[in-house]
C-alpha cells in the first residue's frame, strides 16, 4: 500500500512536470514516458558507474533536460499536431530503442538494483534507509514544492510569457517574447521533473523495465495533464486520481467480466482519453472564472500628466527600406519601393486594397524575407533579421486582426511588452528563488507599463477584462502592448479599425504624443481623414509599387493620387 | 552485402513498402482534405485483419490452409472491415471536434481529435487484446500465391531467391494504389474531394457535399489501410501492438512524399520499405533497427522538413 502511494506520487511529479508544457505551453506533449525512462534507466547506469545516488539522479534529470531541450528545439516551429505527432514518434523511438540494446535496458526483464536504497550523506554523517514510508515523504515534498514553485512562477514574468505562448505565438514573437527558446526551455522542464519521476520509481521498485515506461504511460500521464489543465489548483490531484484509480478499477472490471485485468486498464485509459475532450470544454466553462479578480496592484502614486510627458529616453532611429522587393511564394507583392521612417515622425503608408501595405509592413517588421533590396536602420543593415531580432533592435508591429490574449487584464498584456523589450537574462529561475534585483526589476517594469497605460489613454481600463473593452480600446490596447516594448520604430497595421470616432481622435493624440516622443511611426491606414489628420509625410502604393510619396498636402495634390482615389482626374468631384 | 542479397532485399523492400504506400496513401488523402493527422490510422491495419480473421476462422487466427471461399471471404472481410472502423473513428473521434465547413484555418479543436485518434486507437489495440492475448499471431494468407511454383519461391540473378507472394504483393499493392491515384485525379469525386483539399468553404459554397466527401475519404483510406493488412501481415507473425508503429511509418512515407500528394506518398512507401529492408538486411544495423530508424526519419523530417510543408505543419513564429 505505502509502495503503491509512493509510486503514485512519483508519478505526479511526472504529470505535474507534464503540465508545465501542456498546459502553461500548450504544446500536446507525448513522449513523458520516454523521459522517465531517462531517469529510471540513467540512474541504474550512473550508479553502476559509481556515483552516488543523489548525485546519480541529478545527472540523469540533467541528461533528460539536455534531450527535453534538444527535443524542444526541433519541435518548437511546428503546430500543435505536429508536435503531438513528433513527440509521439519519439515516444515510440526509445520505446524501440529500449528493445534493440538489451545493453542498456536489461531486456524484457530490466535492469535490477539493490535494494533497499541508502543515502548516504558525508557532510551530515547519517545514512537513511529509503524504506517505502521514507519514498512517500521523499516523494510527496517533491510534489508540494513544485506545486508551490509553479503557483509561484505562474505570478511572475514566466506566467506572462507562458500565456502569450499558449495562447498566440505570434504576438509573443512581435513582444519580444523569444517562443523557440520558451518552449525548449519548458520541455526541458518537463523531462527534468520526468527523470526524477523515473529515478524515484527505480530506486523504489529497486528495477528498471521497459514496459513500465511504455508509450501507454505517455498517454496515461498525457491524460492526467489534460485533466489538470482544466484546473490549475486541483487539477494535479485529479489527474493523479485518474493514474491511481484506473488499475484498479480495471481489476474490479476484469473481476466482474472476467476479462485480463490489464486489458481492461488500457479500455478504461482509452475511454477516459475519449471523454477528456468532450469534458474539456464544459469543465473549464464552470472553472472559467476571470483570474485577475483577486489581485489589483496599486497603481503608484505619481502625477499621471507627469506619467504621460516621461521620454522613453532612447534615441530616436530612422528605418530605410531601400528598392524593396517582397514575394510571397511565386508571386511579387512590392517591387522597388522605396521608404524612409524618420524618428519623430509618423508616417503614414496607404493605398487600395492589395497594394501591399501589409505585407511592407510585414518585411520591416522582419517577418518576411525580402526578395532583393535593402533595409537598414540608421547605418546597420538589417535586411533578412528575423521579427524577434528586429524587435531587440527596437522595431515593433502590430496585427491587422486583434490577437487577444483573453485571460490578461491590459496592464497584465503592457507589462508582457514591457518585459519583451526588457529581458532580464533568467528572470524565471530569479523570480523563483526571489532575488533582491528581480523585486527592482519588477518595480520598474511596473512604473513602465504605468507609463504606457498613460499615454496610450488606457489607465482607467488597466484592470478591466478584455472582453469588456470595446474594440476601440481593443485596438488601442495592441498599441499599447507594442509601444511598451520601448520600440523605436512603431509599425501598426490599421490601428483604427472599428475604432469610433472620439476613438480615433484618441488614437491620433496617441500617435502625435508618441511622435513627439522621438518614436517613429509607420501607420498602414485606410481612414484618409485620420491619415491627413496625423501623418507628417504620406507615401502611397498601388499594386506594390510607390504612387508617390511627401507631404499630405504633396500627395493630395498629386494627379497620380487623385486618380485612384476619386476615380477620376477631375479635381472638381473632391466627395471621397 | 553481396549483389543477390541485396537484390533479395530490394524486392522483400518493394513489398514492404507497397503497403506502407497503401497505408500512407490513406493517411495523406485524409490529412489533404481536413488537416487531421490520423493517429489511429495503424491500427486501422492490424485491427482490419484481425477482425477480418476473427470472422472467418471463429477462432483466434492460426496459420490455416484456407480454400477458395474463405480466401475471397477474408480478403473482402479485411478491407471492409478497415473501412468501416476508420469511418467509426472518423464519426466518433474526428469528427466532433472539426470545425463546420469552410473553417480549416481554425483547423478545430486540435487537442480534441488528437486526443480522439489516440483514444481511438488505443481502444481498438486494447479491445483486440481482450481476445487476443498471445504476443504475437500467424495470420493465414488468402492470396495463396506460393502454390504457383514447387518451393513457393523464384531463382533471383545473383544467388538470391523472392517469393512468388512478394511479387504478388508488389503487383497487387502498385496496382491498386495506381489505380486509386487515378481515380482521385480522373473522377467527378476526385475532382471534388480536390476542390475540398484546396478551400472546404470556396467548395462548400459551390454546393459540393463536403462533408460527405470527407467522410468517404476516410472510407477510401480505411479500405487502402485494411487492404495493407492483408497484404503485409502473412509475411509476418502479427502482434495487436504493430498497429501503432505501422502507422507511424506511413506518415514517415507520407512525409517523405511531400505530405498531402497521394501520388508522392505511395512513392514514399516504397522509398521507406526499401530503407528498412535494406536495414535490416545490413551486417552493421541489422534487424533491430527496423522500428528504429523508420521512427527517426519521421523525426528528422518532421523538425528539419521540406519548404512545402511549412505552411501545413509549422506555425513559425519567429
Amino acid at each position: 500500500m505505502t509502495v503503491e502511494l509512493a509510486h503514485h506520487l512519483y508519478l505526479l511529479i511526472a504529470v505535474l512536470g507534464l503540465a508545465l508544457s501542456v498546459s502553461y505551453g500548450g504544446q500536446p506533449v507525448l513522449c513523458q514516458g520516454a523521459f522517465l525512462a531517462v531517469g529510471g534507466f540513467g540512474v541504474v547506469h550512473l550508479e553502476r558507474a559509481g556515483l552516488p545516488l543523489a548525485a546519480a539522479v541529478f545527472a540523469a534529470a540533467a541528461i533528460a533536460a539536455c534531450a527535453g531541450y534538444l527535443v524542444g528545439l526541433l519541435t518548437a516551429r511546428l503546430r500543435g499536431a505536429a508536435v503531438a505527432l513528433s513527440t509521439w514518434a519519439f515516444a515510440w523511438l526509445v520505446y524501440a530503442l529500449l528493445h534493440a540494446f538489451p545493453a542498456v535496458s536489461g531486456g524484457s526483464q530490466g535492469l535490477v538494483r539493490p535494494t533497499p536504497a541508502r543515502l548516504d550523506s558525508a557532510l551530515f554523517g547519517v545514512t537513511v534507509t529509503l524504506t517505502p514510508p521514507v519514498h512517500v515523504a521523499v516523494a510527496g515534498t517533491l510534489c508540494l514544492l513544485s506545486l508551490t514553485a509553479v503557483a509561484r512562477l505562474t505570478r511572475g514574468p514566466a506566467g506572462l510569457d507562458w500565456a502569450a505562448l499558449r495562447e498566440a505565438p505570434a504576438l509573443a514573437t512581435s513582444l519580444g517574447v523569444p517562443v523557440l527558446r520558451r518552449r525548449a526551455a519548458l520541455l526541458a522542464t518537463t523531462a527534468a521533473f520526468a527523470a526524477v519521476s523515473g529515478a524515484g520509481i527505480t530506486v523504489l521498485l529497486g528495477v528498471a523495465a521497459p514496459s513500465d515506461v511504455s508509450p501507454l504511460l505517455s498517454l496515461q500521464l498525457f491524460v492526467a495533464a489534460l485533466i489538470g489543465g482544466t484546473a490549475r489548483l486541483w487539477g494535479p490531484v485529479l489527474g493523479l486520481l485518474v493514474i491511481a484509480v484506473i488499475p484498479p478499477l480495471g481489476e474490479v472490471l476484469a473481476d466482474a467480466v472476467g476479462l485480463p485485468a490489464e486489458a481492461s486498464g488500457g479500455v478504461l485509459t482509452a475511454l477516459t482519453l475519449v471523454a477528456v475532450p468532450f469534458l474539456r470544454k464544459p469543465i473549464e466553462r464552470l472553472t472559467a472564472r476571470w483570474p485577475e479578480r483577486a489581485e489589483r496592484p496599486r497603481e503608484p502614486v505619481e502625477d499621471s500628466e507627469k506619467f504621460a510627458t516621461l521620454t522613453t529616453s532612447r534615441a530616436g532611429v530612422t528605418l530605410t527600406a531601400q528598392r524593396l522587393d517582397v514575394g510571397i511564394g511565386e508571386s511579387d507583392i512590392l517591387t522597388g519601393v522605396n521608404l524612409e521612417v524618420r524618428a519623430g515622425e509618423v508616417h503614414a503608408l496607404i493605398g487600395p486594397n492589395g497594394s501591399g501595405k501589409t505585407t511592407a509592413l510585414r518585411a520591416l517588421a522582419g517577418a518576411l524575407r525580402p526578395k532583393g533590396g535593402r533595409i537598414s536602420l540608421e547605418e546597420t543593415d538589417v535586411t533578412g533579421a528575423g521579427q524577434f531580432e528586429m524587435v531587440r533592435r527596437g522595431v515593433t508591429r502590430t496585427f491587422q486582426r486583434t490577437v487577444g490574449l483573453e485571460r490578461l487584464c491590459p496592464h497584465r498584456q503592457v507589462l508582457l511588452g514591457v518585459r519583451g523589450g526588457t529581458p532580464v537574462p533568467f528572470a524565471a529561475v530569479r523570480d523563483l528563488f526571489g532575488s533582491a534585483s528581480m523585486h527592482d526589476h519588477a518595480a520598474t517594469a511596473d512604473r513602465e507599463a504605468w507609463r504606457v497605460l498613460h499615454v496610450t489613454e488606457l489607465a482607467q481600463r488597466a484592470f478591466d477584462r478584455p472582453g469588456t473593452l470595446g474594440a476601440g480600446e481593443q485596438r488601442l490596447l495592441q498599441v499599447a502592448r507594442a509601444v511598451a516594448t520601448r520600440a523605436r520604430v512603431l509599425l501598426l497595421d490599421e490601428p483604427a479599425v472599428g475604432m469610433t470616432g472620439p476613438e480615433r481622435a484618441t488614437l491620433a493624440r496617441v500617435l502625435r504624443r508618441l511622435a513627439a516622443d522621438g518614436v517613429a511611426v509607420l501607420l498602414v491606414e485606410h481612414d484618409v481623414a485620420l491619415v491627413y489628420g496625423v501623418a507628417d509625410r504620406i507615401t502611397v502604393l498601388d499594386r506594390g509599387r510607390v504612387l508617390a510619396s511627401g507631404t499630405p498636402e504633396a500627395t493630395a495634390a498629386d494627379p497620380a493620387v487623385r486618380r485612384i482615389y476619386l476615380g477620376d482626374a477631375d479635381p472638381s468631384s473632391t466627395h471621397a | 552485402m553481396s549483389g543477390g542479397v541485396a537484390l533479395q532485399a530490394f524486392m522483400s523492400g518493394l513489398a514492404l513498402g507497397t503497403a506502407y504506400g497503401l497505408i500512407a496513401m490513406g493517411f495523406s488523402l485524409v490529412f489533404r482534405l481536413t488537416g487531421v493527422v490520423s493517429f489511429a490510422h495503424g491500427d486501422l491495419v492490424v485491427g482490419g485483419v484481425f477482425i477480418g480473421v476473427l470472422v472467418v476462422l471463429g477462432s483466434t487466427p492460426v496459420a490455416a490452409a484456407l480454400d477458395v471461399m474463405h480466401s475471397v471471404g477474408l480478403a473482402v472481410l479485411v478491407v471492409a472491415a478497415g473501412a468501416a472502423l476508420s469511418a467509426s473513428v472518423y464519426l466518433l473521434a474526428v469528427r466532433p471536434f472539426l470545425p463546420g465547413a469552410g473553417h480549416r484555418s481554425a483547423r478545430g479543436d486540435v487537442l480534441g481529435w488528437v486526443a480522439g485518434g489516440l483514444a481511438a486507437g488505443l481502444l481498438i489495440r486494447e479491445v483486440l487484446g481482450l481476445v487476443l492475448t498471445q504476443d504475437a499471431y500467424a495470420v493465414p494468407d488468402p492470396l495463396r500465391l506460393g502454390s504457383l511454383t514447387p518451393s513457393g519461391a523464384l531463382q533471383l540473378p545473383g544467388g538470391g531467391t523472392v517469393a512468388v507472394r512478394t511479387l504478388g504483393v508488389i503487383g497487387i499493392g502498385l496496382a491498386v494504389g495506381i489505380l486509386v491515384e487515378r481515380l482521385l485525379v480522373l473522377t467527378p469525386v476526385g475532382t471534388a474531394m480536390k476542390a475540398v483539399s484546396e478551400d472546404p468553404t470556396a467548395a462548400a459554397l459551390l454546393g459540393l457535399p463536403v462533408r460527405r466527401l470527407v467522410f468517404a475519404a476516410f472510407v477510401v483510406a480505411g479500405a487502402l489501410a485494411g487492404l495493407a493488412g492483408l497484404l503485409i501481415s502473412p509475411d509476418r507473425s502479427l502482434s495487436v501492438d504493430d498497429g501503432v508503429v505501422l502507422g507511424l511509418k506511413a506518415m514517415a512515407a507520407a512525409l517523405v512524399g511531400g505530405l498531402g500528394s497521394v501520388r508522392g506518398a505511395l512513392a514514399g512507401g516504397l522509398a521507406l520499405g526499401v530503407i528498412e529492408s535494406f536495414v535490416v538486411a545490413s551486417s552493421v544495423l541489422g534487424p533491430q533497427y527496423a522500428d528504429v530508424i523508420p521512427l527517426a526519419i519521421l523525426l528528422i523530417v518532421l523538425a528539419l522538413g521540406r519548404r512545402g510543408l511549412r505552411s501545413t505543419l509549422r506555425e513559425d513564429p519567429e
